[in-house]
């Protein structure tokens, strides 16, 4: 047989980096780097000469992406639509930097992957995780850096080249999913629970910080700030009452199994929206006199009537229906104020909520609550006879669930700034599913992959892939051909956007068959390698 | 002998069948207590009808003293009940050690917050809860290696003992085994009749089981209990009810019992 060349992960780290590279190229050689060479340490196995092997490896996928990168900044980026590389990012010192990065990230992370102790192995590699996720918006933010001018944060200066801004926005994205994924897990992945309206848990917490700090309620009140609480209180309020809904919904339901409880949370997702659209005039009587006063044949226009709410000229508008709310208030922070379009801040808070979520997560799941979830899940019946309450652990796992999507759904309406019931479709409980599928259901740092894999698809590749091909058409194909509604159809053939859902369709379906148990899937307590 | 656990004519009905019909009942502390009968005669009715996974249709079950019918399946092992399952039950994910440790649910205190902060308190409990869980593996003779697997993959009979290790974990009062040696050999079956006994010797544990195999019964049990279409038939020390006519009838059929009278 055919002594194979490459692991299957190198192969993988190879056709990634290629298509990587071909698509997004300038810039994002330095992320493209970091994540291939990420990805040949983990496929490192142990043996003789591993580390130089996987630098050799490394230093061979690195050549591949310098050179299509290089392609991509010379040639592909001439093309209509396509001219957004800044001119440092053709340097020869960009490509070596490059390069370190691809060859280093392999080399540690090959021998992080091969710790013989599993504990020190999973503690290095958060830290790993933690520092690039604190390196990466600097990355990012400076279009400065070359070989001579080796800076990472110059904000003032060279660094608000927005073209190039390109993942730091859906990367804060990314991170209020993955909250929300992870939140989800402990619903799904843990307690076994399938819930289809966990947007539910999203809106109420979103709307929680639009109400409490924006000039919504205020301006009715005459006192147009009377709501600008602090951001810090009030997201603990926005989970707060997320979880209170948790248990409000929660608490008639959890009786059900199954595919019933999925239908009634399925139900709860599309009742939230729907309440929210329609709390734009609200004016409330007390029923108690109306009720008499029919009861003695009166008609209930001739009622007086106490006015509990909305008793003003007009009636009080809550969520301004499909309106929505703006502009919410962003967070204070010790005098800076948080600004749109100024994203290191925002990233760092959403990175800061997500890591102690995954933290607090991680330490539920290795408590007793969190064996009775998961003792939940695999037998229903042998746990409620081995002393688990069903009632109380699925109700615990509901809440504390419902908890951090209010935490997600309240930094999300801070930094968006705009709330419409709209942003709180169906599609979004299904794509949290989907990610926390797609990861490994039950798996805190494979959900949190599952998440970022498929926003990444969502916000960032499909966008570059659509302007790439459509850069392609634009400038080679359709350059002879005078036919513009040829081309017009052929554009719209061929945007990537549109066939998002089919994708996201395609990759479940495939996952299904292939690896069902999603890409990192729960393990055992210790899963100890034979060292 | 004090009494533990006392059955007051149970019936339980579903729809138009009986599947236990005013079976009364009663264990003393200390012993170990035998339900046989053909298949379908309702033991394992009457064990979920004690430990609560049924409310029985009519009688009261008396557990130390106190009503328990009715009550939760997870409140009735607070009181003291353990029970392992015909059909395996164990949660495959789960590694050994964390399936015995769900079974110390109940004795483990922790708070979600206590679970995030791991006050000194939770942490010399879950600390505890381990140390116990791993003595209780040793216990059932599986010992401490096996702790990190994955329940499902252990071999059958280790998941049996597994079974019991769990249901002991709670420090219960009263042992329900429900065919504890279903699908063994003989050798196996031997080997888990004496842990039968071990438990009831060393951990001072009641214990009641189901079982098919005669031998296992005639040799471990203080007394036998009968059941047949749901009523008790026959009543008392083993080698008596192994002559009953009625016990052989139920089991053999009418001419066999005929021929041995």
């Amino acid at each position: 047989m055919m002594k194979k060349i490459l692991a299957r992960g190198e192969l993988i780290a190879v056709v990634l980096t290629a298509f990587l590279a071909l698509i997004l190229g300038g810039w994002q050689i330095m992320l493209i780097a970091a994540l291939a060479g990420m990805l040949i340490g983990l496929s490192a196995e142990h043996k003789a000469n591993y580390l130089p092997r996987a630098a050799g490896v490394a230093a061979f996928v690195g050549l591949i992406l310098i050179a299509i990168t290089h392609f991509h900044n010379t040639s592909l980026s001439t093309l209509p639509g396509m001219e957004h590389i800044p001119d440092q990012a053709k340097t020869v010192g960009t490509y070596l930097i490059a390069l370190g990065v691809i060859i280093g990230l392999a080399v540690l992370t090959a021998w992080i992957h091969n710790l013989a102790d599993e504990r020190k192995r999973q503690v290095y590699f958060i830290g790993l995780m933690v520092a690039l996720a604190v390196f990466f918006p600097f990355f990012e933010q400076c279009p400065g850096l070359s070989w001579t001018n080796f800076k990472f944060v110059d904000m003032a200066a060279g660094c608000s080249e927005q073209s190039n801004l390109l993942w730091i926005g859906p990367v804060i994205v990314m991170f209020i999913y993955a909250l929300q994924a992870i939140g989800l897990n402990i619903v799904a992945g843990f307690a076994g629970l399938l819930d289809l309206g966990y947007v539910a848990f999203f809106a109420i917490g979103a709307y929680t910080m639009g109400l409490l700090r924006s000039q919504q309620l205020g301006s009715q009140m005459g006192d147009p700030d009377f709501f600008r609480w602090s951001f810090w209180i009030v997201i603990w309020i926005a989970a707060a009452t997320a979880a209170f809904f948790g248990l409000v919904f929660g608490a008639p339901t959890l009786r059900l199994r199954g595919d019933y409880l999925a239908i009634v949370t399925l139900g709860f997702g599309e009742i939230v929206p729907i309440v929210v659209k329609n709390l734009y005039a609200v004016r409330i009587f007390e029923p108690i006199s109306l009720f008499i006063g029919q009861l003695f044949g009166q008609k209930s226009s001739d009622l007086m009537q106490f006015c509990l709410l909305g008793c003003g000229a007009k009636p009080l508008d809550i969520t301004a229906g499909t309106k929505g709310i703006s502009p919410i208030y962003p967070p204070d922070f010790f005098g800076y104020t948080f600004t749109v379009g100024e994203y290191v801040p925002w990233y760092f808070l959403a990175l800061t909520l997500l890591v102690v979520s995954a933290f607090f997560i991680y330490r539920l799941r290795a408590s007793r609550i969190g064996r009775a979830w998961v003792s939940m899940r695999e037998d229903e019946l042998a746990a409620n006879a081995m002393g688990v309450d069903l009632i109380r652990t699925k109700l615990t796992a509901f809440v504390l669930g419902a908890m951090f999507s209010g935490f997600a759904g309240a930094f999300y309406a801070s930094y968006t700034t705009l709330i419409t019931p709209d942003s709180f479709d169906f599609s979004i409980s299904v794509i949290i599913l989907a990610q926390v599928i797609l990861g490994g259901s039950g798996n805190i740092a494979g959900v949190m992959l599952g998440s970022s894999i498929i926003m990444l698809i969502d916000r960032v590749l499909l966008d570059k892939l659509k302007m790439v091909i459509n850069g392609v058409l634009q400038g080679l194909v359709f350059k002879g051909i005078d036919n513009q509604a040829l081309a017009v159809f052929w554009t719209s053939l061929t945007d990537a956007t549109a066939y998002k859902i089919l994708l996201f369709g395609l990759i479940l379906v495939v996952m299904m068959k292939v690896r069902p148990q999603g890409i990192l899937p729960e393990q055992t307590a210790a899963r100890r390698r034979a060292a | 002998m004090t009494l533990l656990l006392k059955a007051d004519r149970v019936t339980k009905k579903f729809g138009g069948l009986t599947a236990v019909n005013r079976v009364d009942f009663e264990i003393e502390k200390g012993m170990i207590a035998g339900l046989i009968g053909p298949n379908g005669a309702g033991k394992t009715t009457f064990f979920n009808n004690i430990t609560g996974l049924y409310t029985p249709t009519e009688g009261q079950i008396y557990f130390d003293g106190q009503v328990i019918t009715g009550l939760k399946p997870h409140l009735i092992q607070k009181r003291g009940i353990s029970r392992t399952f015909q059909n395996i039950r164990l949660f495959g994910q789960l590694s050994a050690l964390e399936n015995v440790l769900v079974g110390e649910h109940v004795r483990l205190h922790g708070s979600i917050l206590e679970a995030f902060f791991r006050p000194p308190r939770v942490m010399a409990e879950e600390k505890m809860a381990r140390e116990r869980a791993l003595d209780v593996l040793d216990f059932v003779g599986l010992g401490r290696k096996i702790a990190d697997q994955a329940a499902r993959n252990l071999p059958y009979g280790s998941q049996r003992r597994l079974e019991i290790a769990r249901a002991l974990a709670s420090d219960p009062k009263l042992l329900l085994l429900d065919e504890p040696t279903a699908g063994m050999n003989p050798q196996e079956k031997r080997e888990l009749t004496d842990l039968v006994r071990h438990v009831r010797d060393n951990m001072g544990v009641t214990v009641l089981l189901i079982e098919h195999d005669m031998k296992v019964v005639m040799g471990i049990s203080d007394r036998v209990t009968v059941l047949d279409h749901g009523e008790k038939i026959a009543e008392g020390l083993p080698q008596v009810v192994q002559k009953n006519p009625q016990v052989i009838e139920a089991y053999l059929g009418t001419g066999a019992a005929a021929e041995g009278a």
